[in-house]
């Protein structure tokens, strides 16, 4: 009895230090309040080492406070985190961050922004300078590595910014919205850099409101009110949603009339207000498509553009909270 | 490359950049070296208008010391933070002591560059010194305490005004008016006794009639800054309000909430 009491203990002690060496983010119960605010309400997350994990939400959902918490900038109130078995503060060695805003300096090129954090990190001035040759290759800025950070675009910024969490030390990159004010060219090129970043020893933590940023990752956590709602990977989260088709419309006008219309039409959730037009969620969207342009019509309302598409990230939000992710569409 | 290396060399580079910094710093006190140096000594008898200019490039580099410390320090610390590279710099193993060693050693070499051309400037336009090795030495340590006051200044405007502009605007004004009011660019002579008194328990304005005193006489100091008390006290409030705006640097720039 005894022997197999110490037998089990040892198990589960076994089984501990595994999931600590495994995870490479590990949180539990971590709570965050700014006087009586609760930004962060018990969060619980997990994020295996190499996994790519997409953290999603709107603005105010604590997903910012909860990767700078991780970043080792700001404290929690009470929880328990391990950035690999380590507290945050003792992993800044192998924790990468890239907050949201543009840090690099615009008066330095940007190589010389590159040396400096090499030199932050503790390189001498020769490997700083090798490994800073092959940070600019990688994120495609050599031929740029001598213009000051003034004259690069948004996208060669937020990329420069990135080959800052790329110095070989580093195990953990946290990316807060990085793609926030790209435009789709320069967003595009950037998550290629991302997918590029992905192995078995890098893990990533991509903080983001954009469903199509955060369908690019092996893992999704939905976060609403400093809660995280729903986690699963992208393509499980939607099936789970119930979600199958959806029936963009682009009308003329824009009421309430339009959208009471469509909401009938909208059997699986509430109708999803666009920036020119509207989303409806459909079973059927054959037989739906020439009914709701037939009602539009006898309302008044064009249907300008209608198209067919599968439910995002976002949708699946929206279902889960009745709340957009972003304000526009 | 160490931390200390890295931050200097980043924060030297911008404040050698920055147009508005290097006219600030060194082309405003210049110009006032110029138009002192030609049109304030008029009646000024020859024999002595070499030392007149040479009090005129004394107070203009104490100017430029003040400006690099209290407007371009808290700018630069300002910029930092709101830009979120401190934020970053937070989340690396950086130690905030080391950031601090870099800025400051990027700042008195900055300093000491503005320093050296407005003295050489005031230099062509005639100024002469008159000075022992010693005296030039005990001058070198005021330099100093101006250095030391102002950078502590900067500081605590660096940690407590967040935007930029505040921060630089605000210290453009400090030195601005404090200057004006301490004797820094009014004779001292000519103050009123209320600010007479505050010239001299400032430390800036103290030392920069020591650093008179010392280079061209006590005529053109108004007083003899370097008598029994005097000098202790001036080390004593430079070395407090540095040590007031290091601690408050420290403590809540990098503070994590």
């Amino acid at each position: 009895m005894k022997f197999n009491q110490i037998c089990c203990y040892y198990n589960l002690l076994f089984e501990r230090v595994k999931s600590i060496q495994t995870f490479a983010v590990l949180a539990e119960k971590v709570t965050k309040e700014y006087g009586k605010k609760e930004v962060l309400k018990e969060v619980n997350l997990k994020i295996s080492k190499g996994e790519f994990y997409a953290l999603m939400g709107p603005n105010g959902s604590g997903k910012t406070t909860l990767a700078s918490i991780l970043a080792s900038v700001k404290l929690p109130t009470s929880g328990k985190i391990q950035i690999f078995g380590k507290k945050p503060e003792d992993a800044k060695k192998i924790t990468g961050y890239v907050p949201q805003e543009n840090f690099s300096s615009p008066l330095l090129t940007g190589k010389e922004n590159l040396m400096y954090f090499a030199g932050l990190l503790g390189y001498s001035k020769r490997e700083a300078a090798e490994i800073v040759e092959g940070l600019l290759n990688k994120v495609g800025l050599w031929e740029d590595a001598n213009k000051r950070v003034s004259h690069y675009s948004g996208g060669m910024r937020k990329r420069l910014e990135v080959a800052t969490i790329l110095f070989p030390s580093l195990k953990l990159l946290i990316l807060d919205e990085p793609t926030t004010g790209l435009d789709p060219s320069a967003r595009r090129k950037f998550l290629g850099l991302v997918q590029e970043l992905r192995n078995e020893e890098t893990t990533i933590l991509l903080v983001t409101h954009i469903g199509a940023d955060a369908d690019l990752a092996s893992r999704v956590g939905l976060m609403d009110k400093g809660a995280i709602i729903a986690e699963d990977q992208p393509e499980r989260l939607k099936k789970s949603s119930g979600l199958e088709n959806v029936v963009n419309i682009e009308t003329s006008i824009k009421n309430e009339k339009v959208a009471n219309l469509l909401s009938k039409f909208s059997e699986k959730m509430k109708v999803l207000e666009t920036e020119t037009g509207y989303r409806v969620f459909t079973e059927d969207v054959e037989e739906a498509t020439p009914k709701i342009v037939r009602s539009l019509d006898q309302i008044g309302c064009k249907a300008i553009r209608i198209e067919t598409a599968k439910p995002s990230l976002e949708d699946v939000f929206f279902k889960l909270t009745e709340r957009k992710v972003r304000e526009v569409d | 490359m160490g931390q200390i290396t890295a931050t200097w060399n980043k924060t030297i580079k911008e404040f050698l950049r920055q147009k508005t910094v290097l006219f600030w710093t060194i082309g405003w006190p210049i110009i006032w070296v110029l138009i002192g140096s030609f049109s304030f000594t008029s009646n000024v008898p020859s024999e002595t208008l070499s030392y007149a200019r040479g009090a005129i490039s004394i107070s203009m580099m104490v100017f430029a010391l003040m400006t690099a410390g209290m407007a371009n320090l808290p700018g630069n610390i300002a910029q930092d933070r709101e830009r979120g590279l401190l934020t970053k710099v937070m989340s690396m193993p950086v130690s905030p002591w080391r950031d601090f060693i870099g800025r400051i050693l990027a700042l008195l070499a900055f300093s000491g560059l503005s320093a050296m051309l407005v003295i050489a400037v005031g230099f062509a336009c005639g100024a002469r010194f008159f000075f022992t090795e010693i005296d030039f030495g005990f001058a070198l340590v005021f330099i100093l305490l101006i250095f030391v006051g102002s950078a502590g200044i900067g500081m605590l405007i660096g940690t407590f005004v967040k935007h930029v502009h505040g921060a630089i605007m605000s210290g453009v004004g400090l030195t601005v008016v404090s200057a004006a009011l301490s004797g820094v660019m009014t004779p001292y002579a000519y103050l009123p006794s209320v600010l007479q008194d505050f010239a001299r328990i400032y430390p800036i304005s103290s030392a920069n009639s020591a650093i008179t005193y010392l280079l061209v006489g006590e005529e053109y100091a108004g007083y003899n800054p370097l008598s029994t008390s005097q000098p202790v006290l001036t080390a004593l409030v430079a070395l407090l309000l540095f040590v007031l705006g290091l601690i408050t640097y420290s403590r809540f720039c990098w503070k994590k909430e």
